[in-house]
């Protein structure tokens, strides 16, 4: 369905979509030095860190909860989940929403917010031809724009180990 | 199920699901009534109109197999109302049994899968078979009464069957006239047919068409009674009502007892006199019946019986005054008072500042006054949406009859409920949420704890069984026991089984109390009987009991003596929506606990603490409390520079634990809200509730707090994560 929606904006760059291939955007993230991106039509909202309340004997990649609208969300450490360094939380730091495949609302923390890609599926190297076939199945693929590598996620696989 | 749509589609389950809980009702108060030798026809009558206003859903809605169910129903139903069919334990148990399927043919069409199980075709078929089976002839007419042929023309089939019944059963007839104010007859009838309820049956009552003016009318009401004629004239007489005693087997009509019936209903009676005639049109709009001379089928008659009951002056306005609403509205709105009590928060803070300005002292004040009243009714409004929400907890007590009565069978057991404090209100919520942990309960009781019959004897207890179930609230709380008076639990059985099972080891089991001798049978798989059955061996133990109580906020105790008996009490929040609670501070972390599970505060005074095998304990009037460190326990930074901390004492049941925190910051009214999916592993904790200023306080769960400290060896140290602990 969200390639119907994306349609007519296609029409004006046919000639591009027809080199690449269609088109999907991705919302790319920094976590330390790394830039990662998930698709956009995952992320409901980005927010800006509200105060956090930790969680005492919560599973060690969970920060803690927020309240968003009177709604308590879980905030994901995705650092601690796809084991990068840490660092503490600054001004760039920001929360995005996105559903895990249960329903639930999760929040995972991120670095920075860096820019939506459009990237057609010719730009994509699958995880597999690009990195080798034992890869964790939260990488969906690799994508490079203008020197930037970027780290494509999976949501589903990324969330699944959170129950 | 036909198009329709959401929203219809609901108030067809919530009016169905109302009418089958009716149903229910009743056919426990009937089968009751049976037991004891004298059945009631009112409650047949109710019955029978229940499964009619089911038939007329059903067909609205598309639903065939409950027509199906219910037009069988009606069927049998109307054979009792008119005797044609007596009321036996196959027919009662037919009843009860198809409330069971009633309720499963609503699962199937809510679950749009339209997917019939098998047990339900069944019942339709044998149900089919049995409503058509023939039944033995009426016994003819004879009324050895002297009544006007032209009463006797307009009674219904029912009518004749009730009179006739009556007089076989030796009742005298009355009659009774009674002049009643237009405005207010509906209620003065209603208030003359429960006062006469108590010494016999109301047959019939029609108007008389004499003596009534623009205000009034006259009705004239047959009653049936074993009462003397004194007695129902103290009774039942008034300056608008005379009873008068119906003659028996006189030849000549009695003048003053032959008052016609309203209008040329039949063509027997001689013609009324003219200015009876006058008063007859009005009331044949209401409440009169249709000619005798047509044919009456018997769902014919149930409808003019039912619109006979709402009396003359019967009007197409509602007479309900109630609305029905959906929880979850009520939740919004309670969120919403959450929201407001947030605000009131923050208000009193700036109100406090603005006071405490020398320069400010005339707005202060102002401010002061606003904000009192504010609180007030904010107050005000959470009390009535509190109030709201509560429903008595009869409503499921009437299902446990049900079980009961059909565990019982299946057991070939007899068990007498006898249930209490059926009015004690709780929030609906939680008698949603405990139905299935009662049922298992009572089920539990009439397996496990009483007796078969015939060992019953042997130890000197009648054959019947007690099951005991009593409400009643006690502050703040709601308690519940279920009580039986059957064998009892046998300690030392208890403890071979959890140390067979490694539950427990051999040198514990030496030192436990009963009390944790009886707490065993809360562990998952633990089962002292052989075989699972099919009553309470379902994999549904006593261990989802306590876990689904325990999510409610509350907690259950086992008290059981052998050969005596065993008691359940199972203590409740009264409502779920708002609590009171102690905000207290470890570190820099801030947690709620909920005032019902607090006993009391104290200053944590190092003088007073001893160390007894690694765990801290203090003396507490007598009595030894156990402390826990929040911060050990969370494994969060405490304040190390605070000199001093607080120990707040919290209760499950009869423990209590001495929690160390900080500092205290106050109390407040909270909205508890769960966690995610996500943290369900996480235990300790009840839930999370908006602090004011963007802060979330984690609620704790005192009761899982205490039993998890005082069962396990947490004292000493810190708990890891517990993700895994579904």
């Amino acid at each position: 369905l969200s390639d119907l929606a994306r349609a007519p904006r296609n029409l004006g760059r046919r000639t591009h979509s027809l080199e690449r291939g269609p088109v999907t955007e991705y919302l790319a993230f920094r976590l330390a030095s790394e830039v990662y991106a998930l698709p956009l039509a995952h992320v409901r909202e980005i927010l800006t860190l509200p105060p956090l309340t930790f969680v005492p004997r919560a599973p060690p990649d969970i920060l803690g909860i927020i309240s968003v609208r009177g709604l308590l969300v879980t905030v994901i450490d995705l650092r601690c989940r796809l084991g990068v360094e840490q660092a503490p939380a600054n001004k760039r730091t920001r929360i995005l929403l996105v559903p895990s495949p249960t329903g639930e609302m999760l929040g995972l923390h991120v670095d920075e917010v860096l820019q939506v890609y459009r990237l057609g599926e010719a730009e994509i190297e699958p995880a597999a031809s690009a990195l080798g076939g034992n890869v964790a199945d939260h990488v969906a693929g690799i994508g490079r724009r203008d020197g930037t590598l970027l780290i494509l996620l999976s949501l589903h696989p990324l969330l699944a180990s959170t129950r | 199920m036909a198009d329709i749509s959401d929203k219809a589609r609901d108030e067809f389950f919530s009016e169905a699901q109302e009418i089958i809980e009716g149903f229910s009702r009743d056919l426990v108060a009937l089968d009751d009534a049976e037991k004891r030798g004298q059945g009631d026809p009112d409650l047949v009558n109710d019955i029978f109109r229940a499964v009619h206003t089911l038939k007329g859903l059903a067909g609205l809605f598309g639903a065939n197999k409950m027509s199906t169910l219910s037009h069988d129903l009606e069927e049998i139903l109307d054979d009792l109302r008119l005797g044609r069919r007596p009321l036996s334990r196959e027919v009662l148990d037919m009843l009860f049994r198809a409330i069971n399927v009633y309720e499963q043919i609503l699962l199937v069409e809510r679950s749009d899968k339209q997917i019939v199980p098998a047990e339900v075709e069944a019942f339709l078929s044998q149900l089919t078979v049995f409503a058509r089976r023939d039944l033995a002839p009426s016994a003819s007419p004879q009324v050895s009464y002297e009544l006007d042929a032209g009463l006797l023309a307009v009674l219904t089939e029912y009518e004749e069957h009730r009179l006739r019944t009556n007089i076989q059963n030796g009742f005298a007839l009355f009659r009774i006239r009674a002049r009643f104010n237009l405005i207010t007859i509906d209620e003065e009838l209603e208030r003359l047919k429960a006062k006469a309820k108590p010494f016999g049956e109301i047959i019939t009552y029609l108007p008389t068409g004499e003596g009534g003016d623009i205000d009034a009318i006259d009705l004239e009401v047959l009653m049936a009674s074993r009462t003397q004629y004194d007695r129902l004239v103290e009774v039942l007489g008034g300056p608008n009502v005379k009873v008068e005693e119906v003659a028996k087997r006189i030849q000549q009509p009695a003048l003053h007892l032959t008052p016609a019936p309203p209008a040329a209903i039949s063509e027997e009676p001689p013609p009324p006199d003219p200015a009876r005639s006058s008063e007859a049109p009005r009331m044949a709009l209401a409440s009169t019946p249709p000619p005798a001379a047509a044919a009456r089928s018997p769902s014919d008659a149930a409808e003019i019986r039912a619109s006979k009951d709402v009396g003359p002056g019967l009007s197409l306005r509602s007479v309900s005054q109630t609305v029905r609403v959906d929880i979850r509205k009520l939740d919004h709105l309670m969120n919403i008072v959450g929201e407001l009590a947030i605000v009131r928060s923050s208000l009193a803070r700036i109100t406090e500042r603005v006071r405490s300005n020398p320069a400010l002292r005339e707005l202060g004040v102002d401010l002061h006054r606003l904000h009192r009243g504010f609180e007030r009714h904010l107050g005000e409004m959470q009390d009535g949406i509190l109030e709201v929400r509560m429903v008595p907890i009869g409503q499921i007590f009437e299902k446990l009859g049900r079980v009961a009565r059909q565990a019982s069978r299946e057991a070939g057991k007899q068990v007498n409920l006898v249930i209490t404090g059926a009015e004690t209100e709780v929030d609906k919520l939680i008698v949603e949420e405990l139905s299935d942990p009662l049922m298992h309960m009572v089920r539990n009781a009439i397996d496990h704890g009483i007796e078969p019959p015939g060992d019953r004897g042997k130890v000197g207890k009648p054959d019947v069984g007690t099951i005991a179930i009593n409400a009643f609230q006690k502050g703040s709380h709601v308690l519940i026991e279920i009580e039986d008076d059957g064998r009892g639990m046998d300690p030392k059985l208890l403890i071979e089984t959890g140390v067979r099972r490694g539950f427990i080891t051999e040198d514990a089991s030496h030192e436990m109390s009963s009390r944790e001798i009886f707490g065993l049978i809360f562990i998952p798989g633990f089962t002292t009987k052989a075989s699972a059955d099919m009553l309470a061996g379902r994999g549904v133990g006593m261990d989802i009991v306590k876990t689904n109580i325990g999510r409610l906020g509350g907690i259950i105790d086992v008290q059981s003596e052998r050969g005596i008996g065993t008691k359940m009490t199972i203590t409740l929040p009264i409502t779920l929506a708002i609590l009171s609670a102690l905000i207290v501070q470890v570190g820099l972390h801030t947690y709620a606990v909920p005032l019902s599970s607090v006993q009391e505060a104290l200053v944590y005074d190092l003088g007073q603490v001893r160390s007894i095998d690694g765990r801290e304990v203090m003396t507490l009037r007598g009595a030894t409390l156990p402390l826990i460190h929040l911060s050990r326990l969370f494994g969060v930074e405490g304040d190390a520079t605070r000199a001093r901390g607080f120990i707040v004492v919290v209760s499950a049941g009869p423990r209590r634990l001495g929690v160390v925190v900080d500092f205290l910051e106050g109390q407040q009214d909270i909205v508890i809200k769960p966690l995610g999916p996500s943290l369900r592993g996480v235990r300790g904790f009840a839930g999370a509730a908006q602090l004011g200023d963007q802060r979330v306080g984690l609620v704790l769960d005192a009761p899982a707090l205490v039993e998890e400290v005082l069962a396990g060896d947490a004292g000493k140290s810190s708990l890891g994560f517990r993700r895994d602990v579904a």
